[in-house]
């Protein structure tokens, strides 16, 4: 569904945001990716978005190799992403059932489609009780669920979510994430940067660590630290992971054979 | 993908909604400068179609002293008649000058001259039809300062003043409609640039849920677009008022009925000022959403 080969970006001023990264995510995965700020994390997500170029290197979305799209043709690619993000994103003018709705009308879909699936949605999200509310009369989780209900109302193929629980309290970040888990049970794919340690560990599902732009850990059913149990992970060395601190796992996880990886 | 009339529509009408005052002076600058386009055309059309009347009937007047003997205004015949560049002349005695002069004033409404003239003091004159027209300065050095001739007048000076006059008029009242113009272009760019400003949010939603760029930028293009062709309506308003009042103006004055502009010249000249005027709209809203929309 998802795949980087050797994607390399960098900012002016030669900030290198991410570096020869390689990963694949297949369908119906859900994965966290987990770093600390400026490790790259948003950068990997806007380079699915094509709202970054990359400097080299290939990005494969749905069959589809992002950089060789013609720019008439990403938002067509965008329709198959949906997106997510810490400030929820919100048109404050507009009524929950509108905000969820504009996404569909922008792309052209008839007044009927809107008028079925916004309300589905909003079912889904928990909030078909508060499609006349305004964003400013929801709470933050609320908020999000309208975001979360925006993303997905256009059954996209993957839903990409930049830090979602980042403005919520733990108790509404579990319901958010247990609204996340539902939609990737529907079959999307859902790729999700977060710092909420928490959440990534009672999870327990896949995990990509960024530092500086490389991927420094890439564990199946991960935690947010680093896990010493070596048969987690995807193709990082089982020794470095035992011997102890991420600092000392430099090489990039491409660098050993994909088909070693052992799932949990 | 298909894009929704109603969608552009609402947008667009939203969109001019939100920054009416923007859009208000827009609109009246556009109104006001395509006005003066108009007006400069439609001048310039009235000009030259007195000027091509008038050199038509192109003519040499020979006005005799007053004062002059009988055989003072013969010799100053045969001169004409000497003269080649003269096809033929009509000679006007004191009576027929007079007659001629009254109703002349009487047609301007100046009663007051006609009070002040005397068939005494009114100059015979010769009126003269020339074999060609350019001749007239010419045959006028020819004549003048030659015993017993008053002053020699030949439309050519008339011409020559008018085309002064409306070529001074013409290029004042274009320079003008130009800064005008380009004023409009910035501030219909201002205003684009302000409702893109003001739906940035809106924006970048529709970016990131797939919309296209031609569905995010069309509201502003239409937003200049209406506010262009706004301000040419009211242009053409404005053209067709100073047509009408200048039509009931110039009915007064027959000799100035060749300055009347035909219907279908305002017609063409109305038409180009609406097409500035959707020129000027999208392009200003073009540059604003090239330069300030990212799509």
């Amino acid at each position: 569904m998802i795949r980087f080969d050797n994607v390399t970006k960098t900012y002016k001023g030669d900030i290198v945001a991410l570096r020869d990264v390689s990963l694949d995510i297949t369908k119906g995965e859900f994965v966290f990716v987990v770093g600390a700020s400026g490790s790259g994390k948003t950068t990997l997500l806007k380079l699915l978005l094509r709202e970054e170029a990359i400097d080299s290197g290939q990005i494969w979305v749905a069959g589809r190799e992002v950089g060789r799209l013609s720019n008439w043709r990403v938002p067509y690619l965008r329709r198959n992403l949906g997106c997510v993000f810490q400030d929820f994103r919100l048109l404050p003018n507009k009524t929950v059932f509108e905000n969820v709705g504009f996404a569909l009308q922008v792309i052209g879909r008839p007044r009927h489609v809107v008028a079925t699936q916004v309300p589905q949605v909003l079912e889904l999200v928990g909030l078909g009780q508060k499609a006349g509310r305004y964003p400013h009369e929801l709470s933050g989780g609320e908020q999000q669920r309208v975001a979360i209900a925006r993303a997905f109302v256009n059954r996209p193929l993957i839903l990409l979510a930049d830090e979602p629980t980042g403005n919520l309290d733990p108790q509404t970040s579990l319901g958010i994430m247990s609204l996340l888990d539902r939609i990737n049970r529907t079959g999307t794919t859902v790729l999700m940067a977060t710092h909420d340690a928490g959440i990534v560990d009672q999870m327990r599902r896949r995990v990509i660590e960024i530092d500086h732009g490389r991927i420094i850990r890439d564990q199946v059913r991960g935690i947010y630290g680093i896990d010493p149990t070596p048969s987690t992970t995807r193709g990082v060395p089982a020794v470095s992971l035992a011997s102890g601190s991420a600092t000392t796992l430099e090489r990039p996880v491409h660098s050993e054979p994909r088909r070693s990886r052992t799932r949990h | 993908m298909p894009i929704s009339v109603a969608y552009v529509s609402r947008e667009t009408a939203n969109n001019l909604w939100r920054n009416r005052l923007m859009a208000i002076a827009a609109i009246l600058t556009v109104g006001v400068s395509l006005s003066l386009v108009g007006t400069a055309l439609l001048l310039r059309q009235a000009v030259n179609n007195s000027l091509s009347a008038l050199q038509a009937n192109v003519d040499l007047q020979i006005f005799v002293n007053p004062g002059a003997s009988l055989a003072t205004a013969a010799t100053i015949k045969s001169l004409t008649e000497q003269t080649p560049q003269i096809k033929h002349c009509n000679y006007l005695d004191h009576q027929q000058s007079y007659d001629n002069a009254v109703k002349l004033f009487r047609a301007q409404g100046e009663a007051a001259a006609i009070s002040a003239l005397t068939v005494a003091t009114t100059p015979p004159v010769f009126q003269c039809t020339l074999v060609h027209a350019g001749d007239a300065a010419t045959v006028a050095t020819v004549f003048t300062g030659q015993a017993g001739i008053f002053k020699v007048e030949y439309p050519a000076k008339s011409i020559h003043t008018l085309e002064s006059i409306s070529r001074v008029a013409q290029i004042v009242l274009l320079v003008l409609a130009l800064v005008l113009l380009v004023s409009s272009v910035v501030l219909i760019l201002n205003a684009i640039r302000m409702a893109i400003f003001s739906r940035r949010r809106e924006v970048g939603v529709m970016r990131l849920v797939g919309a296209t760029a031609w569905f995010i930028r069309l509201p502003f293009m239409m937003e200049g677009l209406v506010q262009g062709v706004i301000g040419a309506a009211i242009a053409v308003g404005m053209v067709i008022l100073g047509d009408v009042g200048i039509r009931a103006l110039l009915h007064h004055f027959p000799e100035f009925q060749n300055a009347i502009v035909p219907g279908h010249d305002v017609v063409m000249t109305e038409i180009f000022v609406v097409l500035v005027g959707v020129i000027v709209g999208v392009g200003g809203s073009a540059v604003a959403v090239r330069r300030f929309l990212d799509v």
